[in-house]
């Protein structure tokens, strides 16, 4: 076997080795007129255009389109407003009823988007400890069960809001499955508490693989003597979980509830590819209310879209820097040991 | 309290016997040593006393009472892991505290158990600090107070000095003795290093593939092991070992060098194995071992020599002083031949 890796690896070395003794001339004689420094950002640019292209220009333009309004859709056509845009979104009469906001949807949505994550990232971070403390004892094709679990994260979100359409559909498969048994079929996904669920239960099913996974990695890493001194010690299994694994599962466990937050408050293909938001408004969450406002609605608004996309990449910025803190922190821990 | 009795003891992993039928006495007090090569059991053999591993076969009573279906907790033991497997998330106090308040003592008493445990180790300084910040003896006294404060019928320790330096765990191995005296507790050491072994225990278990191939205090393992291999294990550097033929009260080895036996030892005629300590070996003109040096360790006080005596027989010998040899040279040595040992066919002492 090692026979054929090798020479597998010397086929593919010769045309890169040949390369690079291509390029060795030219470069040394750039970094000569360039300097080292130059070298640097020579080797940088290709990275930094794509990136100044693809994400820092399109970020300007939309703090630009946050500030103007009307339906064009190149900047110099459109009207200057300044916060009026803001102003919009976040006016209200009475802040105890959302009826009476100016965009009574933006803070629907907000409100939905709000129950959604505190919901959704309780329990979806309750079933991945769960599920990684399972995967984590010495379980029979151990392989296969985390395969099992992690499968979902591999679908495309919209495969997922389907295949859960399937199921839950008024006509679907779970109806059917019920009616079979001789109950009555539920509206699933018709019924606002229903839908609202529904949309809870499939992203964290699709998403539980993923923050298992860490939350296992981060079990392994416990030594397995600390769980036999507190066996000696006669430790309740309770008393193990919540004095020693969940303390040291703390650093993983933080960076996944970090991260499941950030996605909660981005949820949109799934829940909208399953519910289109509905019934109403019942599972109208923010990213569905700023791409319905930009570019579904008959009414495009991009402006007013843009101002709202604003408000809610404030939250997320808030959200990374607290995850890169917890990041730097658990790395100046892990230099301590 | 804590007389801890092995009887016929088995573990099999699948069809690997890892343990081959145990039976040993732990007398109250006693520090025993188990030593042996790595793979031979002898951390299998603690973690079943301990009851963090079941025997496959087999009875394990403390005081008299049978322990085997008892979990760890229920056999009043503590452990000293070779991890130390300190909680690192906890003080130095909450890491001593935590096993007693499994057993919801009250936290007076708790308090003064610490106070005397860390006094005991010197420690008392570190009791607020985590264990990332302390070296690694610091982290060994500790895992050590977390065993004391528990009061167990007997101490069980899992080569608790393998991770430190060289220095200190001669240092500490003299302290281990010394609380080992001061606390009276039985103690049961597990190690690799039969200097560990020689220099703490009272008696010392020598195993191999999960046998126990001799049990005696470690004069008499040195002086008198039973087989080839607790003599070729026990003594540092290692007996000269050469298999030979007797005939009529000498060995004649198959270099042709022919060396008497010990008077009034009855060896029949036939394959033997003959040992001597490189310790026992002197220079003697005319002696019956020539040997040609092959390399001298000088350690000031002693050297040691190695050499081949030809037919692929090697010979060390630690020689007194700093004797003025040359690698090439040829040195005659001779010996009581008190000091010898024999091995019959099978391995097994004779005499």
């Amino acid at each position: 076997m090692t026979g054929v890796k090798e020479v597998l690896g010397a086929v593919v070395a010769a045309p890169l080795g040949w390369l690079a003794r291509l390029l060795d001339t030219p470069l040394r004689l750039w970094q000569r007129l360039a300097g080292q420094n130059g070298m640097v950002a020579f080797f940088l640019l290709p990275n930094m255009a794509i990136f100044t292209v693809f994400v820092l220009l399109p970020l300007v333009i939309n703090i630009a389109y946050s500030m103007t309004t009307g339906a064009a859709l190149f900047l110099p056509e459109r009207t200057y407003v300044g916060a009026a845009q803001f102003e919009r979104l976040l006016r209200c009469t009475d802040y105890t009823d959302l009826m009476t906001c100016q965009e009574d949807q933006f803070w629907i949505a907000l409100r939905n988007t709000g129950t959604f994550v505190v919901l959704q990232v309780t329990l979806l971070i309750v079933a991945a400890t769960i599920t990684a403390l399972i995967l984590n004892r010495a379980l029979r094709a151990l392989s296969f069960w985390r395969a099992v679990f992690f499968f979902p994260v591999l679908l495309s979100p919209v495969v997922v809001g389907l295949i859960w359409r399937w199921i839950l559909d008024r006509n679907g498969v779970l109806n059917a499955a019920l009616v079979g048994m001789g109950m009555d079929p539920v509206n699933w996904l018709l019924e606002r508490n229903y839908a609202f669920s529904a949309a809870i239960g499939v992203t964290i099913w699709a998403h539980l693989g993923f923050f298992a996974l860490i939350l296992l990695a981060g079990l392994q890493a416990i030594p397995r003597d600390l769980y036999e001194a507190a066996e000696m010690d006669g430790t309740k299994p309770a008393r193990v979980f919540w004095r020693i694994t969940l303390p040291l599962l703390m650093p993983n466990m933080l960076v996944v509830i970090v991260l499941a937050l950030i996605r909660a408050v981005q949820v949109f293909d799934e829940a909208y590819v399953l519910t289109g938001g509905g019934p109403g408004t019942a599972t109208l969450f923010l990213t569905q209310y700023i791409y319905e406002v930009g570019f579904a609605s008959l009414l495009k608004n991009p402006g007013l879209a843009a101002a709202a996309s604003i408000l809610m990449g404030g939250v997320l910025i808030v959200l990374t820097l607290l995850q890169l803190a917890l990041g730097r922190k658990n790395e100046r821990k892990g230099k301590l040991k | 309290m804590g007389r801890i009795q092995l009887h016929d003891i088995r573990k099999s992993f699948g069809a690997v016997d890892v343990l081959k039928g145990i039976d040993l006495t732990v007398d109250e007090g006693e520090l025993v040593v188990f030593v042996g090569p790595s793979g031979c059991g002898k951390s299998t053999l603690l973690r079943m006393i301990a009851g963090l591993d079941q025997p496959t076969a087999g009875r394990i009573e403390i005081d008299g009472t049978d322990v085997t279906p008892r979990s760890a907790a229920d056999r009043g033991l503590a452990m000293v892991f070779q991890s130390y497997a300190l909680y690192p998330h906890m003080t130095v106090r909450a890491n001593m505290a935590f096993g007693l308040q499994n057993t919801r003592m009250p936290k007076a008493e708790i308090d003064t158990r610490i106070a005397e445990a860390a006094r005991m180790l010197e420690i008392e300084p570190l009791l607020e600090r985590r264990p990332g910040q302390l070296s690694g003896g610091q982290r060994q006294r500790v895992a050590i107070g977390r065993a004391i404060v528990r009061r167990p019928t007997a101490f069980l320790l899992d080569e608790p000095l393998s991770n430190l330096d060289a220095e200190l765990r001669v240092s500490m191995r003299a302290e281990l003795s010394a609380l080992h005296d001061r606390l009276g507790a039985t103690m049961i050491h597990v190690t690799h290093d039969q200097v560990e072994a020689m220099t703490m225990a009272d008696r010392i278990v020598v195993l191999r593939a999960g046998k126990v191939e001799q049990v005696d205090t470690p004069l008499n393992l040195f002086n008198r092991p039973a087989n080839l291999f607790v003599a070729g294990f026990i003594g540092a550097p290692g007996m000269n070992l050469w298999a030979g033929q007797a005939k009529g009260g000498s060995v004649q080895l198959d270099n042709g060098a022919m060396l008497p036996l010990p008077v009034g030892l009855a060896v029949p005629d036939g394959a033997v194995t003959l040992g001597i300590r490189p310790q026992h070996l002197r220079p003697q003109a005319g002696g019956p071992l020539q040997a040609k040096v092959r390399l001298i360790e000088a350690l000031g006080p002693e050297s040691v020599v190695h050499a081949d005596m030809g037919a692929g027989n090697g010979l060390l010998a630690v020689l007194p002083g700093q004797p003025d040899l040359a690698r090439g040279a040829v040195i005659e040595l001779g010996y009581d031949p008190q000091s010898v040992h024999v091995f019959g066919a099978d391995g097994q002492r004779l005499g």
